[in-house]
């Protein structure tokens, strides 16, 4: 064992063992400090008496021998400094405050970026991976108006409303800066799509996971994520959400913390607002735009700087019937021609200049509306 | 004794006069076939024997030697089957020779000495055009349908014989001219709903520009397919007889008539091989289904689901309209000028309104990328049908009916010939400007979309070919004037973008 490593190296190869849960983690650096908390977990040294029962599992016991026989020490933390992600013990001096009394802190943080953020302003939007164009666009919005705000975004970065609403945060000179908490390790982009944009938190933002770098997108991080996120959002706007759905594993935590619950609502057909609809009507508060986010901050919303004119050309006539048409609900050219009575050929031209104006998208060939609604 | 009979065999669609010669000779009593006969060919050695036997004639116990001229092409099927016997009754003195100077045979024979029909009768007919076909009753219609009013027919080995001897007359012709045994067309009154896939059907068969229908499983799109034949107009005398011809070397039923006369609608399965869709396969080079859809509709349920082979196969017909079918031996150019229309779901759950897809973007991108490349590009049109409504289903009368619509696809194909002499889809990009000009308005419509990245090039030129489809459906724009915005705008709906991934669009 090499002598001139730093107590932290210890701790990121014991969370990189395999089978190391949080709980087996944060049990073992609780009661030893990180050095001989390795020693014990390789079996070099007698455990304490109150974690034995950690190690009672002859399986687990010797994987992680194995384990401390191979060079995953000096690995696991040279990987660390190559990317240069700061690792934070819970204890120590730089782990984020507002983890510290959390019913179930995270034992190792891994992070890259400003942990100056973390004593901003911070208001998480989470949401569904299968959104509307309608929702990608709320999340988009509030995110950047959010910024705009000098609020921080907190999300996961995951498909959907997620990546919109960090998306939205970069998009804006605004003091607000997307806090993103990630499930995999820091070098392991998912979705891979996202590859610029993590890359952009990290750098314009601040990157969190739980998880030593190097570690595969495993299914059951991702409500241990969700729980951060909860952690370190002084409020959680849901934008879209089915009945079921990992959003709704943030909204139980942010619960079990005491964080207020608002939920963007949505169309009664839209089968992406079933979740959020049931939030609200649980009692969750309602967010149409910004101002009820920052109202719920108790910040001065005057100073959100919403575009006081809408840039685009107003809809009028028939036109105005075919975007309220689909406001409510994505539309078909079929539907919005019956529902308006109007030709296809009409409904057509009506769409096209729509289109052309911004107010509505196509995909698929179902139509939604965009952007900031029409007042 | 020597004796030489006509007859015919088929390569694609293609007849080939056959010369069957037999030579009779004292020797070891045996029965030989030479000419490059396949399998089936040889096997008319024991078909010929048994039916000769059963029509109450003797045996010759000599040595007989068959030869199908010309003997270098290799010869197919069971077609051969009654020249070889006449050929044999007349080397061995039973019927004379100078019986059969005009006529020509072809015919399976069965072991009770009946005649059987054959596959390829029409295009053997028609190698047969200097002499008069005998051909068994069933093959009657087709018969005269290539080689009308130059065709015996009979039903079994015996009358032929008697006909030639002149102890009785030839079999009466068959009459059931006037029987129309075409299954009728379904009708479009019968969709509910469903304006735009309508309006895209009309414009299909108008213009000739390929579909394709996207929408999640119940919503139709089988049904719609199968109502674009009826909108077709009926086949010109050239093209009923390339595809009767084609049908006929198949083996595929025709209609009582004899002839096809309505434009065929193929929809094969997604498990169909490579061989089964373009043709070959037998020595005869059998025609596959897209021959067997010219001049109508060749219709691809679950495009994803076919072998991507399969699919870049389909490349050079829809291409030249000819598929090339080439084998080490023999190679034919079959016809293949078909509507290709295909559904697909928008990805692997069927889809639905936004929101409701349970799939990652991942699994539909995959899904989508198997139909996406050159073939994707072929489709002029590319409508979402979604499911019907409440409402639609219950609306009391259906819409409008194929007659109406037949009628102004009719009108409009007329136009498209007449004023430019082709359809909308064979417009050269580089004639689009002369052939179907753009009002300003509509010039700036599509300036928009391309601009935005909502169209790409290719896209551009299929949207105004099917504008111009549209203007000419259309009864109250001048047929010479140039497209018009209203025109372009409905083009935009009937080429619907496919989202496959959060940036990512199939424009």
């Amino acid at each position: 064992m090499s002598t001139d490593l730093p107590p932290q190296a210890y701790a990121v190869a014991l969370a990189s063992f395999p089978h190391m849960s949080i709980h087996r983690l944060g049990a073992l650096l609780r009661h030893h400090p990180p050095c001989e908390a390795y020693s014990v977990a390789v079996g070099e040294l007698r455990p304490s008496g109150l974690i034995q029962r950690v190690l009672a599992d002859v399986d687990v016991h010797a994987a992680w021998r194995r384990a401390g026989r191979s060079s995953l020490l000096t690995e696991a933390w040279e990987r660390c400094t190559r990317l240069g992600v700061q690792v934070l013990l819970h204890g120590s001096a730089d782990y984020p405050l507002l983890l510290i009394d959390d019913p179930l802190p995270p034992p190792v943080v891994f992070a890259k970026g400003d942990l100056g953020l973390l004593s901003g302003r911070r208001a998480g939007i989470v949401g569904t991976r299968n959104a509307t164009a309608a929702g990608r666009d709320t999340a988009t919005t509030l995110g950047r108006q959010l910024a705009d705000a000098d609020v921080h975004v907190v999300s996961g970065l995951a498909r959907g409303i997620d990546g919109c609403a960090h998306r939205g945060a970069l998009q804006t000179g605004g003091a607000g800066r997307p806090i993103a908490v990630v499930a995999s390790g820091h070098d392991v982009v998912y979705p891979r799509e996202h590859h610029a944009l993590w890359a952009s938190v990290a750098e314009q933002g601040l990157l969190l996971s739980e998880a030593p770098p190097g570690t595969p997108p495993e299914a059951y991080r991702f409500p241990m994520r969700n729980r951060v996120i909860a952690a370190l959002s002084e409020i959680v706007v849901v934008v879209e959400s089915r009945e079921q759905g990992g959003s709704l594993i943030t909204v139980n935590e942010a619960i079990e913390r005491n964080v207020p619950l608002m939920a963007v609502p949505g169309g009664v057909h839209n089968r992406a607002a079933t979740g959020t609809n049931q939030l609200i009507r649980d009692g969750a508060g309602i967010v149409v735009d910004v101002t009820d986010v920052l109202v719920a901050l108790a910040m001065d919303h005057r100073r959100s700087t919403g575009a006081p004119t809408d840039p685009r050309q107003r809809p009028r006539g028939a036109d105005l019937d075919v975007y309220e048409s689909c406001s409510g609900e994505p539309r078909t050219i079929d539907g919005l021609a019956l529902v308006c009575s109007m030709s296809l050929v009409d409904a057509a031209m009506s769409v096209a200049r729509l289109e052309q104006n911004g107010w509505i998208q196509q995909s698929d060939g179902w139509f939604e509306t965009v952007g900031s609604p029409l007042r | 004794m020597l004796a030489a009979v006509r007859s015919a065999t088929f390569l694609g669609i293609e007849g080939r006069p056959v010369t069957v010669e037999v030579h009779v000779s004292t020797g070891l009593p045996g029965f030989q076939i030479v000419g490059l006969p396949d399998e089936a060919c040889r096997e008319s050695r024991d078909r010929v024997r048994a039916a000769v036997m059963s029509s109450g004639l003797p045996w010759p116990s000599c040595r007989m030697t068959v030869n199908l001229a010309p003997s270098n092409q290799r010869k197919g099927g069971s077609g051969l089957d009654l020249a070889i016997a006449i050929g044999l009754l007349i080397a061995n003195g039973e019927i004379p020779g100078d019986a059969v100077t005009d006529l020509g045979f072809v015919g399976e024979l069965g072991l009770d000495g009946s005649l059987r029909a054959v596959a390829g009768v029409a295009p053997m007919v028609g190698a047969l055009d200097d002499v008069t076909a005998v051909v068994p009753r069933a093959s009657f219609r087709e018969a005269m349908a290539i080689s009308p009013g130059r065709v015996r027919v009979a039903a079994y080995l015996r009358e032929v014989i008697d006909a030639l001897n002149g102890i009785e007359p030839w079999p009466d012709e068959p009459d059931d001219q006037f029987v129309d045994d075409d299954p009728p067309i379904p009708d479009l009154a019968d969709v509910r709903g469903q304006a735009t896939a309508r309006k895209a059907l009309e414009v299909a068969a108008a213009g000739g520009h390929h579909l394709l229908l996207v929408g999640p499983p119940g919503s139709g799109k089988t049904m719609l397919a199968q109502r674009l034949p009826g909108l077709l107009p009926p086949l010109t005398p050239s093209l009923a007889l390339e595809a009767t011809m084609v049908h006929s070397a198949a083996g595929v039923r025709l209609p009582a008539v004899g002839m096809i006369r309505r434009a065929p609608f193929r929809a094969p399965h997604h498990s169909s091989s490579m061989v089964s869709l373009v043709g070959g396969g037998t020595s005869n080079l059998r025609p596959g289904e897209i021959s067997l859809a010219h001049a109508g509709v060749l219709f691809l349920d679950e495009l994803g689901e076919f072998s991507p082979m399969v699919l870049d196969g389909l490349r050079q017909p829809l291409e030249e309209g000819v598929i090339r079918v080439a084998r080490a031996r023999a190679s034919a150019t079959l016809p293949a000028r078909f509507l290709l229309v295909a559904a697909t779901n928008p990805c692997p759950c069927g889809g639905g309104p936004p929101g409701s897809c349970d799939c990652d973007d991942g699994a539909r991108l995959r899904y989508l990328r198997r139909l996406s490349g050159p073939l994707l590009d072929r489709f002029d049109l590319r409508v979402g049908v979604a499911r019907p409504g409440v409402d639609d289903l219950l609306q009391s009368g259906g819409g409008e009916c194929t007659a109406v619509a037949a009628a102004r696809v009719a009108t409009a194909r007329r136009a498209a010939i007449d004023l430019r002499g082709m359809l909308n889809s064979e417009i050269p990009a580089s004639h689009l400007d002369i052939l179907a000009p753009l009002q300003p308005t509509a010039r700036l419509m599509l300036r928009t979309e391309l601009e935005r990245d909502r169209l790409t090039g290719r896209g551009y030129h299929r949207i105004r070919r099917v504008a111009r489809t549209l203007a000419d459906l259309d009864l109250e724009s001048d047929l010479s004037a140039a497209v018009g915005e209203q025109h372009v705008a409905l083009a935009l709906q009937l080429r619907v973008r496919l989202r496959v991934s959060l940036r990512e669009q199939v424009a």
